[in-house]
């Protein structure tokens, strides 16, 4: 389907990745775990690496990492974070 | 363009039409002449093939069959259906059709047809589109893709096809590519063409469009000073009433629930205001817009004036509008709050009460700073009517019943730390700025309970409601 | 990256760690939801049978580009 841009066209008009916060200082981080082999081993490692700037997270894991989470996850995720790195896809 | 012969005759036809099916033996007799078959190139044998209507289109054919004539490449001739004395004498050729009844009215064109409507429209004049095309992917919901992109107020917008754009700018005699104002914050200039975007992604129907376009020029102007009224943290956004014949022409509701939902015009022409300043001016909540709080009516805000039950002049008229003449007056606003009189039938008494209500905007006890709209309602109005209260009668009523007392208003008093400075309530002071209370009728039949519309900080440094004129 | 436009569509800034073969899918991936690019991090393909020191190390060198794909202002201190 073609729409046509109702704004100024300034913009890209390509989504967008929305605005990154300056730091991560005071931000809610999470770490999901999409469930594929040694990803919990990376996760635990950059878990530590984060701890370590005095930024502490929360770990989710995906059921499995061929489908979208399901609505539960993402609505929990989206309730307790603000930041969210999922890893480890290959 | 497709290759008309510069001296010659051009046939239109489709298999489905039962006339263009009985003129087939004619056209065999006629040497010569260019067919073109907008459903099967096969019929009549030798067609050109005219299933993309590429030529249709061009020729503006409307019925089957058509024949035109053309003389060093322009028309000179046309006629539509089958008559044989028109075909005749178009073609030059007597005894034309031997046995066929002399007339037989013709078929609509596939280029009429509703299915292909769109399609049409947009292959004839999409290229007259300058707004930049966007590509929704297969993976998109519609819906959440324009969500995603931030092209709504929170609430679902219509998808801005080309189709829907073309259709929507049909409203309007303006040219697509005019300036109509200049949008704050961001100062960009909007075309007809964006507001009509716009437009459709609030819910517009065309024939709203002159209204949404005045509104846009109104709001955009030094006095109203969009740009402040958005930047404020007072919650208060931009109102639209409306005036003149173009309201009842497109449903604008001046009736029961006149501020309320439940009325397309009024709903979508304060929201399609409301997008402009968000998408074209790029004033968006979070952004610009600093409201503390806002109000519900931030998301549209636009309702007609009872005229034709009101005591009074149409308020476009008070504000220098020539009777008649539509027009649009925007104002700043907050949401709307009800006074309640159902006891009051003096004018004087029902004046009282309404300023005790008007009392309370901003706070009851700071003067000279804020506007605001007070809406009488029909129950309320008839008691000024029966006293022969002019809309003059009752802002001098009212500017009096709101010349407050400076014991009461001052710092402090009443226990409220909230007040006028003690330097400035010196005498009785005036609640509103002069030109600061707007008067609007409209509402129900029943029901004795006018409202009141807080507004913004008047006058130059704040904002004054502007009226333009709705031009077709 | 369904997951990613899900959480970001809810204000959650997001972004994901793949491994080098997945740079293509997931561009493409990208491109038919609408992005032309999003914020991913790249670490060196195979994963699976790397050793967990391996997998550490990973990490280690992973760390910058992980913050600077959820950040504007560089890594935390």
């Amino acid at each position: 389907m073609i729409v046509l841009d109702p704004t100024d066209e300034s913009a890209s008009a390509h989504r967008e990745a929305i605005a990154r916060p300056a730091t991560l200082d005071g931000a809610r981080v999470g770490l999901l775990d999409i469930s594929k082999p040694r990803g919990d081993v990376f996760l635990d490692r950059l878990e530590a690496l984060l701890a370590q700037r005095g930024v502490a997270v929360r770990r989710y894991v995906k059921p499995t990492f061929a489908k979208p989470m399901p609505p539960d996850l993402r609505r929990e995720i989206a309730a307790e974070c603000d930041v969210v790195i999922s890893a480890l896809a290959d | 363009m497709p290759d008309f012969p510069r001296d010659g005759v051009v046939a239109v036809v489709k298999r489905d039409c039962p006339t263009c099916r009985l003129v087939e033996p004619v056209l065999a007799q006629l040497a010569g002449v260019v067919v073109y078959s907008q459903d099967d190139p096969a019929f009549p044998p030798g067609a050109r093939d005219d299933t993309d209507l590429a030529a249709s289109l061009a020729l503006g054919v409307e019925t089957v069959p058509t024949l035109v004539r053309f003389a060093a490449g322009a028309e000179v001739a046309r006629t539509e259906g089958w008559l044989r004395p028109a075909w005749e004498e178009l073609t030059g050729v007597d005894g034309l059709g031997a046995g066929l009844p002399e007339h037989r009215p013709g078929c609509g064109s596939r280029t009429q047809d509703p299915e292909l409507a769109d399609e049409l429209l947009v292959r004839s004049r999409g290229h007259t589109l300058a707004s930049r095309a966007v590509e929704l992917t297969a993976l998109e919901d519609e819906a959440e893709a324009l969500f995603d992109r931030g092209w709504s107020d929170g609430l679902p917008v219509v998808a801005p096809t080309q189709a829907r754009v073309l259709r929507m700018l049909d409203g309007t005699s303006r040219a697509p590519d005019e300036v109509v104002a200049v949008v704050p914050p961001n100062l960009v200039p909007v075309t007809v063409e964006k507001v009509a975007v716009n437009a459709v992604l609030a819910g517009c129907r065309p024939e709203y469009l002159p209204v949404v376009l005045a509104a846009v020029e109104a709001a955009c102007t030094d006095e109203f000073n969009a740009h402040g009224l958005l930047a404020t943290t007072w919650g208060a956004g931009p109102a639209i009433v409306v005036n003149g014949p173009v309201a009842a022409e497109i449903g604008l509701n001046s009736g029961g629930n006149a501020l309320g939902q439940g009325t397309r015009a009024n709903s979508t022409i304060g929201r399609a205001l409301q997008l402009v300043i968000r998408n074209v001016g790029g004033g968006r909540p979070g952004g610009v817009d600093r409201a503390t709080l806002g109000h519900p009516g931030k998301t549209g805000f636009c309702f007609a004036e009872d005229e034709a039950g009101s005591p009074w002049e149409p308020l476009s008229v008070s504000r220098g509008v020539a009777p008649g003449v539509s027009a649009v007056t925007v104002f700043a606003a907050e949401g709307p709050r009800g006074i309640a009189d159902q006891i009051s039938r003096t004018p004087d008494s029902l004046a009282r009460s309404l300023a005790a209500g008007l009392r309370t905007v901003a706070h009851p006890k700071l003067v000279m700073g804020f506007d605001a709209t007070l809406v009488v309602c029909p129950e309320h109005a008839r008691v000024f009517a029966a006293a022969g209260w002019s809309r003059a009668d009752l802002e001098g009523a009212l500017a009096e019943a709101l010349t407050l007392d400076p014991a009461e208003i001052v710092r402090g008093a009443g226990g409220i730390e909230e007040g006028v400075p003690a330097a400035r309530a010196t005498a009785p002071l005036p609640k509103f700025r002069p030109g600061g209370l707007m008067i609007v009728h409209a509402g129900g039949g029943a029901g004795m309970f006018s409202a009141v519309i807080g507004g913004w900080v008047g006058g130059a440094a704040g904002s004054t409601p502007v009226t333009r004129e709705v031009r077709p | 990256m369904h997951d990613f436009a899900a959480l970001e569509a809810r204000g959650v800034v997001a972004a994901f760690c793949a491994s080098t073969e997945f740079v293509d899918a997931s561009a493409a991936q990208a491109r038919a939801l609408g992005y032309r690019e999003v914020p991913a991090v790249f670490v060196p393909h195979p994963i699976q049978d790397r050793t967990d020191d391996e997998t550490r190390a990973l990490a280690d060198a992973a760390l910058d580009a992980v913050l600077a794909a959820v950040t504007t202002g560089g890594p935390a201190r």
